[in-house]
C-alpha cells in the first residue's frame, strides 16, 4: 500500500514540476497580439461608423462612384474592413484576458469554480456508483428469473391476438395489455437512447424544457449520459455473473442458503433491499455473490473516476456555461492563456489522483477482511 | 488451447447453410446486421428527404468520422501491442528496472482524463496547421486519430499484458519453450494471435464505440468554443463538428419540443433531418457496438 501511495505522490510531484516549468516558459513569452492591417486607416476616420449600415452603404457607393471600374476591389475592401473590425474586437477581449492573467481576484474565482466542480464530481460519483449497482443487480436478477424482454412479450401478445381474433375470443384487456407493453417499449427505448447519448445531444434536446445552466441538470447529465453508467453497470453485471458460476455458490445452495430469485417471497429477494445504500441480502446466496463481485469492482472505480471527469468536462464545455471551471479552461485555450490552462488541468489531475488514492485505500481495507491471519 | 467455442458453432452452421439460425443464435452478428440495416435505411431516408447540400455534408461527415475512428483503432492496437510486448521483454531482459519509468508514465497518462489529453492534442494540431506542417484534411484527421490512438492504446496494453501473464503461468507456454520455439513467436503468434484473437476483437469493437464518442465530443467542443486562429473550414467535417453547426443545433433543440407531441413529432423526420440524423448515427452506433461487444462476450465466453 505504501508503494501505491508513493507512486501517486511521485506522479503528483512530477506533474507539478513539469507544469511549473511550462508556466515559467509561458510567462517569459510576452506575446502581445497585434493587428497590422491597412484597413485600420479607414476605421480611424471619425466621420465614418462602420457599425452603422447606412454609413457602410454610403461608403460603398462613394467608392463605386470614384472607382467605377474597380467594383470587385471596392467590395473586398469593405469586407476586409468588416473582418478587421471583428478582429479588433477579438483583440481587445484577448488583451483584456491577458492583462487579467492569474491575478489574486481571478485565482479566487477559479478556486470557487474548482470547489463547485469537486462538489459536482463527488455527488455524481456517489450517485452513479449507487445507480450502477442497482442496474447491475436488477439485470442479474432478471437474468436469473429468465424474464422475457418487453419486445419479446409484445410479439407474443400480437401472435396470440391474431389467434384470439380468429376464434372470436378477443377481450379488451388484451388490447390494453398490448398498449401498455408498447408504452413500456417506448419508454425503455428512450431511456436507452439517453443512457448512450453524448451529454451535449441530451442537453440540447432538453434545453428548451429545462434550465440547462443549473447544477441539477448537470448532475443528471453527468450520471446518465455518455454511456458511462450503462458500461459500468454492465461491468458490475459481468462480475456478478462470473461469481454466480463459481463452485461455492452450488455448495452454499446445497447447505441450505436461500437461492430463489423471485421478488418478495420467503426464500426470494425483497425488492426494496436492492435500493438500500448498504445492500445486504441476509441468508440469500446473492449476498455472497454481491459481496465478492463488489470487491472485484472497487479497483475499476479509478478508471471510472477519470471517465466521469471526461464526461463532466464535455458537459461544461459543450454547454458553454459561464462561471464553470471547464468553460474557463476552454476560454483560456481559446485566448492562449496557457498559465490558466495549466493550473486548471493540474487541478483536474489532482482530483483524479485523490480519487485513485481513496480507491486504493478502500481496496486495501477490503482486502484485509479477506486475508487469513 | 485455441478458442474453439465460436469456430465450432460457425462450422456447424456452415454445413447447414441456415443463416437465419446464425442470426438467431449469435447476438453479435444480429447487431452487426441491425447496425448496417439501420445505417442503410437512414441513408435512403436522407437521400430522399434531406437537402442535397446537407446530404453531401452528412455523407462526408460519416466517412471522415468512421475513417478517423478506424485509424484510431489501428493506432491504439499497434501502440498497445508494441507496448505490451516491450514491457514483457523489459521484464525478462537484463534491464528489469527499465520498466519502472515506463509504468510510471503509463499510470500518469491513465490519471489524466482523456478529453483533457485530446484538447492538448488539438492545441498541437492548430500549431502544426499554423506552421503549415499539416495541410490537407486527411493529414489533420490522421493526426487526431494518432492522438486518440495513443490514449486508447492503454486498454489494448492492459489486455495484452493480461493475456500474456495468463498463458505464461500455464504448462503450454513452457512446453513450447522446451520445444525450441522462439519466445517472441510464442507470445505474438501462439498466445496473442491464435489464442486471444476473440479477446482482441472484442476489445477493438468496444474501443471503437469509445473512440466514436471521444472523437465526436472533441470535434463538437472545438467547433462550439474554439478554432479562432485556424479557420473551421480547414478542418475535416465530422459528425461532431456537423452537430455543432447552428442548423443542426436547432434541429436537436426541436427534438425536445416535438418528442412528446404526437401530432407534431413527424416533423422531426422531415424538417429537422440534418441534426436528428447526426445525433441518431452517433447514438445508434454506440448502442449497436455495445450490443455487439456484449454478443461477443456471450459467444466466445470471454
Amino acid at each position: 500500500m505504501r508503494q501505491h501511495i508513493l507512486d501517486h505522490a511521485l506522479s503528483i510531484l512530477f506533474v507539478f514540476v513539469v507544469f511549473s516549468i511550462f508556466m515559467f516558459i509561458e510567462q517569459s513569452y510576452d506575446e502581445t497580439p497585434t493587428l497590422g492591417e491597412s484597413s485600420e486607416f479607414w476605421l480611424q476616420q471619425k466621420t465614418l461608423d462602420f457599425s452603422n449600415p447606412l454609413h457602410k452603404s454610403l461608403f460603398n457607393e462613394s467608392l463605386n462612384l470614384f472607382y467605377p471600374h474597380n467594383r470587385a476591389a471596392n467590395d473586398s475592401l469593405l469586407n476586409s474592413i468588416d473582418s478587421h473590425r471583428i478582429n479588433r474586437m477579438k483583440l481587445s477581449l484577448e488583451t483584456q484576458r491577458l492583462k487579467r492573467g492569474l491575478s489574486w481576484e481571478f485565482s479566487l474565482d477559479l478556486l470557487r469554480m474548482y470547489i463547485s466542480f469537486i462538489g459536482i464530481f463527488i455527488f455524481v460519483l456517489f450517485a452513479s456508483y449507487y445507480a450502477t449497482q442497482v442496474f447491475a443487480i436488477i439485470s442479474f436478477i432478471f437474468y436469473k428469473q429468465q424474464a422475457s424482454s418487453f419486445l419479446k412479450l409484445f410479439f407474443q401478445s400480437i401472435k396470440s391476438l391474431g389467434s384470439e381474433l380468429k376464434n372470436g375470443t378477443l377481450h379488451w384487456r388484451k388490447i390494453l395489455e398490448i398498449l401498455f407493453l408498447l408504452v413500456k417499449i417506448f419508454s425503455t427505448g428512450l431511456f436507452y437512447l439517453i443512457l448512450f447519448a453524448p451529454a451535449y445531444v441530451v442537453a440540447y434536446s432538453f434545453k428548451s424544457s429545462f434550465e440547462s445552466g443549473g447544477y441539477v441538470f448537470m448532475i443528471i447529465l453527468g450520471i446518465f449520459s455518455n454511456g458511462i453508467l450503462i458500461n459500468y453497470a454492465y461491468k458490475f453485471y459481468t462480475f456478478l455473473m462470473h461469481e454466480s458460476r463459481k463452485g461455492y455458490v452450488e455448495t452454499s445452495i446445497v447447505k441450505g442458503l436461500k437461492s430463489s430469485y423471485k421478488w418478495n417471497v420467503y426464500d426470494g429477494i425483497p425488492f426494496r433491499s436492492i435500493f438500500h445504500i448498504r445492500k445486504t441480502f441476509p441468508g440469500h446466496i446473492l449476498h455472497h455473490i454481491y459481496t465478492n463481485a463488489h470487491y472485484q469492482y472497487i479497483p475499476t472505480l479509478k478508471h471510472y473516476a477519470s471517465l466521469l471527469i471526461t464526461g463532466l468536462v464535455i458537459i461544461e464545455m459543450a454547454l458553454n456555461i459561464q462561471g464553470h471551471l471547464c468553460y474557463e479552461l476552454l476560454q483560456s485555450i481559446l485566448f492562449k492563456q496557457y498559465d490558466v490552462t495549466l493550473v486548471i488541468i493540474f487541478g483536474i489531475f489532482l482530483i483524479v489522483k485523490t480519487t485513485e488514492i481513496c480507491v486504493d485505500l478502500w481496496y486495501d481495507h477490503e482486502s484485509r477482511k479477506y486475508e487469513n491471519s | 488451447m485455441i478458442m474453439k467455442v465460436g469456430s465450432m458453432k460457425i462450422a456447424n452452421i456452415n454445413r447447414g447453410y441456415n443463416y437465419f439460425a446464425v442470426i438467431q443464435q449469435r447476438k453479435d452478428i444480429r447487431w452487426w446486421i441491425v447496425w448496417f440495416c439501420g445505417m442503410m435505411l437512414l441513408w435512403l431516408w436522407d437521400f430522399n428527404f434531406l437537402a442535397p447540400l446537407s446530404f453531401q455534408l452528412l455523407s462526408t461527415a460519416i466517412v471522415y468520422t468512421f475513417v478517423g475512428a478506424s485509424c484510431a483503432v489501428i493506432f491504439s492496437l499497434t501502440f498497445g501491442w508494441l507496448l505490451g510486448m516491450g514491457m514483457y521483454f523489459l521484464e525478462q531482459g537484463k534491464y528489469k528496472n527499465g520498466k519502472l519509468p515506463v509504468l510510471f508514465f503509463l499510470n500518469l497518462i491513465r490519471s489524466i482524463p482523456q478529453i483533457v489529453l485530446l484538447l492538448i492534442g488539438y492545441i498541437l494540431l492548430t500549431s502544426l496547421i499554423r506552421n503549415q506542417i499539416l495541410q490537407t484534411q486527411f493529414e489533420q484527421l490522421i493526426w487526431m486519430a494518432f492522438v486518440i490512438g495513443i490514449f486508447c492504446s492503454l486498454e489494448i496494453y492492459d489486455l495484452v499484458r493480461e493475456r500474456i501473464s495468463h498463458f505464461t503461468k500455464s504448462d503450454y507456454f513452457h512446453a513450447m519453450l522446451c520445444c525450441g520455439m522462439k519466445e517472441s513467436r510464442i507470445i505474438n503468434i501462439e498466445i496473442l494471435w491464435k489464442s486471444s484473437l476473440s479477446h482482441v476483437l472484442h476489445k477493438i469493437v468496444s474501443l471503437f464505440g469509445t473512440i466514436i464518442l471521444l472523437q465526436c465530443s472533441i470535434d463538437f467542443i472545438i467547433s462550439v468554443g474554439l478554432s479562432q486562429d485556424v479557420s473551421l473550414s480547414n478542418f475535416p467535417v465530422t459528425l461532431g463538428s456537423l452537430l455543432a453547426k447552428l442548423d443542426s443545433k436547432q434541429d436537436i433543440l426541436a427534438v425536445g419540443t416535438y418528442l412528446f407531441d404526437p401530432w407534431q413529432n413527424y416533423q422531426l423526420l422531415f424538417m429537422h433531418l440534418q441534426g436528428v440524423s447526426v445525433a441518431f448515427i452517433i447514438v445508434f452506433t454506440l448502442i449497436c457496438f455495445f450490443q455487439i461487444a456484449d454478443g461477443m462476450v456471450k459467444q466466445f465466453d470471454l
